[in-house]
């Protein structure tokens, strides 16, 4: 029996780097990718990873290409995209500080640090402030229980924060 | 590693050999051996530059070709990262930054010498242990799944295969039929791991039988619980061990396709496992071939994206066919109907790790680990109030305490363990009374929980437990996919009702409720998520239902969490609750007199309670996450004494006198509280005290070192002044009998304590020489003669038993010894007391329990036996129970048992009122009244030996009864409000110990009975009150 021996290529679970291509080179890009999986049953939620690692985010437009390149209803891409938390449908600014608010973290304080972080930023959760640089989002778990209470600013993880401490976080963010 | 250049492809257990050999022999021309943790955990830590100035450290060494470095996957003890491990010595070192490298590097490797600095610290000896294996949190473990991290480094299929990898493998495809294989998984009774439990070898036995040509085997590598990250640990540390689980489960039921279904949070897992996963098959153990047979399968990886409900079969197929991640209902199951409609078998991360293990050394042998129907190990993630957080691995069957106490070392900052989570979102609690419980699938259902993925959260006193049921739910709310009415409904309508309650409005009938919603989803939802999502709360309403009444009823939280129910966590502890930042503030603002008349609104007696209370409130400071609870205590002392050295007349609200008047009999601090109030609403209070002296306990129980006579005195007078009249010298029963007070008062408060010794029932304890604590306490603190002999032991550990020590030392006694049944730490003394005595020269025997006084007469010593440690009682304590044959003789001319108190009330009619088994009143909740009409009771009386701040709260809340059973409204009359300074934000707060207070030094101290405790100079209390972080601001 014949299997298949490549595998895709790792969707890159990082942020964006908006400023580095234009609109059309992001879209022909997501095209290409679209392609790379078209003949792969099952592979929408895959696409979407390295769309949103292409353009930052998913909006309706951007949906709207990989649904007539995979010939599938945009509301079919719509409806995946919208399920899953780590798909956004708004942009996000440059440094995502997420939360993590699993059990652990949570035991340890996490809502302290949301709270003094949404003061200090001047956003709620979920949103991004006006000059684009934060975004302040909660995250489910992030697997670092052990070094609670744990965020991630983009994709590092800061162990063992400090509510009083908060200062050195945004630090980190230039 | 990259294969040699004839692509070598092991095709048989003896091919596997010998690449383990050549790997053998390739370590073996090294010294040395350095491990280096790269867990995520100790990723996040800094470990990789760590290992970068490690081979630096060693190549400017020129040790180059006598050692190699490895990275290994997590060790298990995430906490103490960045770690590295010296083999073949065994050390380990911890908490590693890069410019350690050079010391470790010139010191162990080069002088062979181990480098104490960086070994983990035993912090019950405060020594230093360098070997591996005696550490405890390593040493009690069993590690079969989790035996290659941590040891082996992860990246190389060389080093798998060293450790007996892809050799059960082998011996599969070598002669073992496809049922032979699930034969020997029946046999082993291995379940799931993921949370299930259900029996793995019965799930293969159905996809074997299975029809269809294509079959799939999908491993669920989507450990969505909070404060799981056990399989993470897995996939990042030994990727390999998978795909041999995964390619056995394949031979079993014929499957010639597998996928692995990884969160999208996983990054790292993600990365590792394609590297093994490209290593197999250049290595034909994947692809078309394995190990050159025509068995074909291949791994392919699939990406989740943040869907906590993708981890249940279901959706999980759903999302791997790339569609929204909802699940559907059972049957069909997945090995009838599964991904693309093909038979599917889906197993856990950690189940698969366990096939090689058992396929390796038969389903007999596992089949004998662990409990018979929960047999093997598990791997749990400890997190939350422990000291060692991390991963570790206990056979199946270990106790709840064990894992707790011995492993994860027991619960910081010296605080109770309160429950463990067990199950994640889908299930419930355990408590103190369960820490002798083993752990196995079956007992975890029985006390209504589930073994789940093995996240294990321990909680301590300081979460609410309503605030963790409306966590959970709301987790689960967020996830729920929404395709079913009663899990998005239902958990919506649960959630709100939860959030309802932890901001003080909840109302009766609420928890009723929520148990009609929780059954509801359990038996209507479409998935296990909605089914389980009201354990949590079943299980904490079981649990912790006052919690939940005092939160709707008192609009009280205990824990000092729901926010909405106080002004800060502090005052939220004071049982009186004084307004403990708005008089922090005041000093800090240079207004000490004013602070303390703030105190004086909640507390008639601040100068007292600022020298003897037992503080709950600095249990509860938030300045302690930063450095040290502030000295809440000894700051309203410095208040208190300050406006006595600095006596002014003090303006006050007077209310008319009223018509009733209260008869109170006991003039301790509930007594005199409760007088205080009513007097200040205009009654007529008179007191009645059978000792010569005001004050119950505190003037015959605390020494005058602690608490100096006249400020007593001056306190008491204080209360005298708003109109109370206190007699002495009568007791009631005697000089006047009850029922006179009855028909002189309108109403009755019955405070009398709890002033009688308990007994240590043991042979001889009527010989001379025997004084039992709080009696012999009263008879030297009135002044009175007392017998001192010289070489006194006391038996206990409370603060009777500390202050008769300290009392027999300045009163003459040569040596005293404290004998105590558990350790010091236990004691409930204030460790303050503890220090200060052992200072003075008094010494402490742990672990040590009387059995007789022995002497003809008089006492001449005390036979002990010595006590040990095993299992845990009902207040999730250390159970003491005696060693046989231990026994030995303390000797003695003198001896103070002070074992608790009970109380008696020999002026009552038993039938009249009711009480507990142990002597006490039993009082209505809400109105403190006993079963006799207008006679009300509070203090130790009713609650057995408690602290006085209790006492003074119960006083308060029995003035409001009293005032409104004789028709008053129940508002006390607190004195004017003082306008408290706004909070000041800081930018930054500067982390700063506290300041200090002066204390009286150990020689002059035994010499008398000057105050031990010299107060605050007043810059220093101003700086202590400066670190409040006033929590109180909104």
């Amino acid at each position: 029996m014949l299997v298949q021996v490549t595998s895709p290529p790792p969707p890159p679970v990082t942020t964006c780097k908006c400023g580095e291509a234009t609109e059309e080179e992001k879209l022909a890009r997501i095209g290409e990718v679209v392609e790379a999986f078209r003949d792969k049953p099952g592979s929408l939620i895959q696409i979407l990873h390295l769309a949103q690692g292409i353009y930052g985010y998913l909006p309706i437009h951007v949906q709207r290409l990989v649904a007539e390149k995979l010939d599938i209803p945009v509301s079919e891409v719509w409806g995946v995209t919208t399920f899953y938390s780590f798909f956004s449908t708004k942009p996000r600014g440059e440094y995502s500080i997420r939360v993590c608010m699993g059990t652990a973290c949570y035991v340890r304080g996490g809502m302290e640090i949301v709270k003094r972080l949404s003061q200090t930023l001047g956003v709620g959760v979920g949103e991004t402030t006006p000059d684009g640089k934060f975004t302040l989002e909660v995250m489910r778990c992030i697997g670092a229980c052990g070094l609670a209470p744990a965020l991630l600013v983009n994709d590092r993880v800061v162990r063992q924060v400090n509510p009083d401490k908060l200062n050195r976080v945004l630090a980190l963010c230039g | 590693m990259t294969p040699d250049t004839t692509l070598f492809r092991p095709t048989s257990k003896a091919d596997l050999d010998a690449v383990a050999a050549r790997w053998h022999e390739g370590q073996a021309t090294k010294k040395h051996q350095l491990l280096v943790c790269a867990g995520a955990g100790c990723v996040s830590s800094g470990c990789h530059a760590v290992k970068h100035a490690l081979l630096a450290a060693i190549k400017d060494a020129g040790l180059g070709n006598d050692t190699v470095v490895h990275e290994t996957g997590c060790l298990g003890s995430c906490a103490l990262g960045p770690t590295l491990v010296v083999q073949p010595d065994g050390v380990l070192y911890t908490e590693l930054k890069p410019e350690h490298m050079k010391g470790i590097v010139k010191q162990h490797l080069v002088h062979h010498e181990v480098v104490e600095a960086h070994c983990w610290v035993d912090p019950a000896t405060k020594e230093p242990v360098p070997l591996l294996s005696d550490i405890e949190f390593f040493h009690r473990q069993t590690r079969l799944v989790t035996a290659r991290c941590g040891s082996t480094p992860y990246a190389s299929i060389e080093a798998y295969i060293a450790s007996d990898g892809y050799q059960a493998l082998a011996k599969v495809l070598a002669g073992m039929t496809r049922e032979q294989v699930i034969q020997e998984m029946r046999a082993s009774g291995l379940r799931g791991r993921g949370g299930g439990g259900f029996p793995v070898g019965a799930k293969w036995q159905a996809g074997f039988k299975a029809k269809g040509a294509e079959k799939i085997v999908v491993c669920n590598a989507d450990e969505g619980d909070p404060g799981a990250f056990m399989d993470r640990s897995l996939l990042e540390g030994d990727p390999h061990a998978i795909l041999e689980g995964m390619l056995v489960a394949g031979y079993a039921i014929g499957a010639s396709q597998g996928y692995v279904y990884v969160r999208a949070e996983y990054p790292l897992a993600v990365e590792r496992l394609e590297v093994a996963i490209r290593q197999a098959r250049e290595w034909g153990l994947l692809g078309p071939n394995v190990m050159g047979t025509p068995f074909a399968f291949d791994v392919e990886i699939r990406i989740g994206a943040g869907a906590f409900v993708c981890g249940e079969e279901t959706a999980l197929m759903h999302s791997v066919e790339g569609k929204r991640g909802e699940p559907r209902q059972k049957p069909p199951f997945p090995f009838e109907r599964g991904i693309f409609g093909k038979p599917t078998i889906i197993n856990n991360v950690e189940t698969l790790a366990n096939v090689p293990v058992i396929l390796r050394n038969g389903g007999a042998w596992f089949a004998s680990l662990g409990t018979p129907k929960s047999s093997g190990t598990k791997v749990f993630a400890l997190a939350g109030k422990i000291e060692n957080t991390g991963i570790i691995e206990v056979p199946m069957g270990i106790t709840l305490g064990e894992v707790v106490h011995d492993i994860a070392g027991g619960i910081p900052k010296g605080k109770r363990f309160k429950a463990a989570q067990t199950g994640g979102p889908s299930g419930g609690c355990l408590t103190r009374e369960h820490l002798n419980t083993p752990i196995d699938y079956d007992s975890l259902v029985h006390l209504g929980t589930i073994m789940g993925s093995g996240g294990l959260i321990v909680m301590d006193e300081d979460s609410c437990m309503v605030d963790v049921a409306r966590f959970f739910l709301d987790f689960v709310q967020d996830e729920s996919c929404g395709k079913c009415v009663p899990c998005r409904i239902g958990t919506k309508r649960m959630l709100e009702i939860l959030t309802r309650i932890t901001k003080g409005q909840g109302k009766e009938g609420d928890i009723d409720l929520l148990e009609e919603l929780a059954a509801n989803c359990r038996e209507t939802s479409t998935c296990g998520l909605g089914q389980t999502a009201g354990n949590p709360v079943l299980s904490t309403i079981r649990l912790f239902r006052e919690e939940y009444e005092e939160h709707i009823r008192d609009r009280h939280c205990r824990a000092g969490v729901c926010s909405d129910l106080f002004k800060s966590p502090c005052q939220n502890a004071c049982p009186a609750g004084v307004d403990v930042p708005g008089y922090l503030a005041l000093i800090a603002a240079g207004r000490p007199r004013d602070a303390y008349y703030l105190v004086r609104r909640e507390n008639p007696f601040p100068a007292i309670c600022g020298r003897v209370c037992t503080h709950p409130c600095e249990d509860k400071c938030r300045r302690a996450q930063l450095d040290e609870p502030v000295a809440i205590c000894d700051l309203k002392r410095y208040a208190a004494d300050y406006v006595f050295a600095n006596d002014e007349p003090h303006r006050d609200l007077v209310f008319p006198k009223k018509a009733e008047s209260i008869g109170v009999i006991g003039a301790g601090p509930s007594g005199l509280t409760c007088a205080y109030y009513l007097a200040r609403l205009g009654y007529g209070v008179t007191v009645y005290e059978s000792l010569p002296v005001a004050g119950g306990m505190l003037a015959s129980g605390i020494p005058e070192y602690r608490l100096p006579k006249e400020v007593l005195a001056k306190e008491t007078r204080l209360v005298e002044q708003v109109g109370v009249r206190i007699l002495t010298g009568v007791e009631v029963g005697k000089d006047v009998k009850f029922e006179e007070l009855q028909k002189k008062h309108q109403a009755i408060y019955v405070a009398t304590g709890t002033h009688f010794p308990n007994k240590a029932e043991i042979p001889g304890e009527d010989k001379a020489g025997i004084a039992h604590g709080v009696s012999f306490l009263r008879e030297a603190n009135l002044g009175r003669a007392v017998e001192i002999g010289s070489n006194v032991v006391v038996i206990g550990g409370g603060s009777t038993a500390f202050d008769a020590a300290r009392t027999v030392l300045r009163l003459g006694a040569q040596k005293v010894t404290v004998l105590y049944r558990r350790q010091v730490e236990d004691m409930p003394a204030d460790p303050r007391e503890i220090k200060e005595a052992r200072e003075e020269g008094v010494e402490i025997i742990p672990l040590v329990a009387p059995v007789e006084f022995l002497g003809n007469g008089s006492v001449t010593g005390v036979r002990c036996v010595r006590m040990e440690l095993k299992g845990f009682d009902d207040g999730g304590r250390r159970k003491p129970r005696t060693v046989p044959g231990s026994e030995f003789v303390v000797e003695a001319d003198m001896v103070i048992p002070a074992i608790s108190q009970h109380s008696d009330l020999p002026f009552i009619d038993r039938d009249e009122v009711q009480l507990t088994k142990w002597g006490t009143l039993v009082v209505d909740k809400e109105t403190m009244m006993t079963r006799k009409p207008g006679v009300f009771s509070g203090g130790d009386v009713v609650r057995g030996p408690d602290v006085a701040i209790q006492a003074i709260a119960d006083g308060k809340r029995a003035a409001r009864a009293i005032d409104r059973y004789l028709g008053g409204t129940g508002v006390l009359n607190k004195g004017e409000e003082i306008p408290i300074p706004r909070p000041v934000d800081e930018s930054d707060v500067a982390e700063h110990e506290r300041f200090p207070m002066r204390f009286l030094d150990p020689e002059s101290r035994r010499k008398g009975f000057q105050e031990v405790a010299a107060g605050f100079h007043r810059l220093n209390a101003i700086a202590e009150a400066m670190r409040c972080l006033r929590c109180d601001r909104r």
